[in-house]
């Protein structure tokens, strides 16, 4: 078990609400592999420092948890084929 | 040979290093950089968004290589930027724009 810290940036045009689900959705995703949910914070709307794919803000949810690396690689790969996301970032946490 | 002016008190050498130097923010001794601390990064960085070297923030080898890392990070998740022309400020007129140490 690795403690990882994930950032992850969903689409401004999303309602609020959806993007609370969607970010649950993750974390029950962590849960069925295993992963323990530690800490999950919802930043919501904040502006991007510059502009990504002609946008410029999205929500922002930074989620802690620990799991086997296999959880990581999969959480990364499949965040990466979600159009909702714009960005995301999986980061080892050290002690 | 030098003249012995003023015999018993040696010739006062031009000091090299009056200055001290200073780091821009003093870390702990635990203390973590994280790359969502986007206040304090912007401390290492210039109003241009280029990262500061260490002969300016003064910070040790180590640190300065956490915070350079740190804020490339934080611009990978546009928390911080690549490059930002500040649009309201004038233009600089040519020639070296740190105009003070």
């Amino acid at each position: 078990m690795r403690s990882y810290e994930l950032m992850v940036i969903h689409r401004y045009d999303m309602e609020e609400s959806d993007v609370r689900d969607a970010v649950a959705e993750i974390e029950k995703a962590i849960t069925d592999r295993e992963g323990t949910v530690k800490e999950s914070n919802f930043w919501g709307k904040r502006r991007f420092a510059y502009e990504i794919d002609h946008m410029t803000e999205g929500f922002y949810a930074v989620i802690t948890f620990d799991g086997d690396v296999a959880l990581q690689e999969t959480l990364d790969h499949s965040l990466g084929l979600l159009d909702s996301v714009v960005r995301h970032k999986i980061m080892r946490k050290s002690k | 040979m030098a003249s012995p002016k003023a015999p018993g008190r040696r010739r006062r050498r031009p000091e090299i290093n009056p200055k001290k130097k200073r780091a821009v923010y003093k870390f702990a001794e635990g203390e973590t950089v994280d790359y969502k601390d986007v206040a304090l990064l912007r401390k290492f960085m210039s109003d241009r968004g280029k990262i500061r070297s260490r002969r300016v923030t003064g910070l040790s080898p180590r640190r300065q290589r956490e915070v350079a890392l740190a804020i490339k990070n934080a611009r990978e998740m546009a928390l911080l930027p690549y490059t930002s022309q500040r649009s309201g400020a004038p233009q600089r007129s040519g020639g070296s724009h740190r105009s003070r140490r």
